[in-house]
């Protein structure tokens, strides 16, 4: 094994299962803050559609926290505007999101993917974004692109109330619509890949906070392992809420690794998980990193160690408010702990 | 009167707490099998029956108070139990809460002429951010079935809307709902911002949502924290009486 790894290296190497210098630090999902987009001066929402803009908060994460990994795409929506839902793109303070109140599809007849779906400026965003990052870290940082899996899109186009009652009503037709749906999570996914992106996160919320893990089985597992057959980069699912009731079959599902919640206890996630999947989380965002300090935080991120999680990262996309030191305590606090455990 | 509904005693079997099991079969002996009929329909989803024997009630006779009770009360209350323990997921709920609704179709005009006092008014909204409102959806509905009046902001509410409506509609409790990791701070700054009115002694605020917890709800001020919907109705009465 290398002494000094690169950050590349390191998560690369969690990701595939081989040794490494020390556990890295990613962030899956996003880690941009207001402090930081004021640091280079690339607020939201300009920087979820601005590719040089996107590029230069999407580095901090790597440049000022000292992450191993730069993820570009900070929220969930871009594909979902390429696709015509109704958006709102909001201000630097808050998140854009879909109006899923509003969806722009009724049925599977309705599922068509615009010709010039990857042309489309807020998919290029991030395209372009990852081609700038590439060129400025793609030897030294592992750049992390996204797409959204088809259970996620289900619910920007029909809505999440009107998708769950057709899993209900019709079981055959929501695995219909989920199979069309993956051919625009693969088509964004490809686009990343080609772009440069060396792993992609691959959000599908099927949460059980939502349903049961017999939906995971049911609905998502064959679809989750075809993706990670078809896209030929290491694949992080990232399901947030309760999901240690799904993650034997999560397991299963042939991806690298699964980004998880601070509701699920590492060691349990890890026993469950047995080596069949990573793990990468899950220090806690809205109590741990949002609102308490830097012990905290040390703690949260010794306990995922203590229990063997192969990456540490916060559980999901952080409040865009949290405080940029305890951002920092996570690096931090890996490589002391390292440091006293390994010497 | 014994449960003679067999949906209904296969029902019970889900309950494992014995205290709650007794609970629920003394709800259910005070119920005739006609109600025992939409509670099972209304547990298993199934609209176009509640729709049915609602209408077919009314037509019996029955009041609107007591199909409200003994059928679509009564059913929720199992599925709550099932939703609670992780027997049933949202979907589930979301097909016996269309049954309820369903059913609640030709309620409401009766109780709406009826001059029945209100339990309190309650304000709800999804906060600043965020546009997922099933949760609050199946409080607001439960909590109207608990007699409540519910004045619903909707989502992507602001602090002021917020404020606004306690204001116009002089309503003592406000729930607040988030399903973001990234938008459960703004439900401190709701707090904060009836705090810098002078209003925060007048009202009291609720919280919930997937990510939210008790921990949380403490942190931000909040007065009660409700895990789903059935926790929402029983912490909004306890509120309504302080």
């Amino acid at each position: 094994m290398k002494k000094n790894m690169t950050s590349k290296e390191r998560v690369m190497n969690a990701l595939n299962g081989l040794p490494v210098d020390r556990t890295p630090v990613s962030n899956p999902t996003s880690v941009a803050t207001v402090e930081l987009m004021d640091l280079v001066g690339a607020p939201f929402p300009d920087a979820c559609r601005n590719p040089e803009l996107n590029a230069q908060l999407a580095a901090t994460g790597y440049t000022e926290l000292g992450f191993d990994s730069i993820a570009p795409y900070f929220s969930i929506i871009q594909e979902s505007s390429a696709l015509g839902c109704e958006m709102q793109w909001e201000q630097k303070d808050n998140w854009p999101t879909v109006r899923m109140s509003n969806p722009i599809w009724k049925s599977i007849n309705d599922i068509q993917i615009p010709p010039n779906f990857l042309d489309h400026p807020d998919n290029l965003a991030i395209i372009n974004s990852i081609k700038i990052l590439k060129r400025q870290f793609g030897n030294e940082v592992a750049i992390i692109g996204k797409t959204m899996g088809p259970w996620t899109l289900a619910y920007h186009v029909f809505g999440v109330e009107t998708f769950l009652l057709l899993s209900i009503d019709d079981p055959k037709m929501t695995m219909e619509c989920l199979i069309k749906l993956k051919e625009i999570s693969n088509l964004f996914g490809q686009a990343q890949i080609d772009a440069g992106a060396d792993i992609l996160t691959y959000p599908d919320h099927a949460t059980g906070d939502l349903v049961s893990g017999e939906y995971y089985k049911k609905f998502l597992l064959e679809i989750h392992q075809e993706a990670a057959e078809e896209l030929n980069v290491p694949l992080i699912l990232h399901i947030c809420g309760h999901t240690l009731d799904r993650l034997d079959y999560i397991s299963e599902n042939n991806m690298a690794a699964f980004h998880f919640d601070s509701r699920n206890d590492p060691l349990k996630a890890m026993e469950i998980a047995n080596n069949r999947i990573k793990l990468v989380g899950n220090i806690n965002n809205p109590v741990t990193l949002y609102s308490k300090n830097t012990e905290d935080v040390k703690i949260e991120v010794e306990k995922c160690l203590e229990a063997g999680v192969q990456l540490i990262a916060p559980e999901c996309a952080i409040p865009l408010a949290t405080k940029l030191e305890n951002l920092l305590e996570i690096p931090k606090t890996v490589k002391e702990w390292t440091i006293r455990n390994n010497g | 009167m014994p449960i003679v509904n067999e949906g209904i005693l296969e029902e019970m079997k889900h309950i494992a707490n014995p205290s709650e099991l007794k609970h629920i079969q003394e709800i259910y002996e005070k119920t005739d099998p006609l109600m025992q009929e939409i509670a099972y329909a209304l547990i298993t989803g199934n609209n176009q029956k509640v729709d049915e024997l609602t209408k077919d009630s009314l037509d019996n006779g029955y009041s609107a108070n007591t199909i409200m009770d003994d059928g679509l009360i009564a059913g929720m209350a199992i599925v709550g139990i099932k939703f609670r323990d992780n027997i049933i997921f949202v979907p589930e709920v979301l097909i016996s809460a269309r049954a309820m609704k369903a059913g609640m179709a030709h309620i409401e005009p009766i109780l709406s002429e009826s001059d029945i006092p209100p339990i309190g008014t309650v304000i709800m909204g999804t906060v600043k951010g965020d546009l997922h409102d099933i949760g609050k959806n199946l409080c607001i509905m439960m909590l109207r079935g608990a007699g409540f009046v519910v004045h619903d902001l909707g989502v992507d509410v602001k602090e002021i809307e917020f404020i606004d409506a306690i204001q116009k509609h002089d309503a003592k409790i406000l729930g607040m709902s988030a399903l973001l990791t990234t938008t459960m701070p703004n439900m401190g700054r709701v707090i904060e911002a009836f705090e810098d009115e002078g209003l925060r002694e007048k009202v009291s605020i609720m919280v919930g949502g997937a990510p939210v917890t008790q921990e949380f709800a403490d942190d931000m001020g909040a007065d009660g924290y409700g895990k789903d919907a059935i926790d929402c109705v029983e912490l909004a009465k306890e509120l309504a009486n302080k």
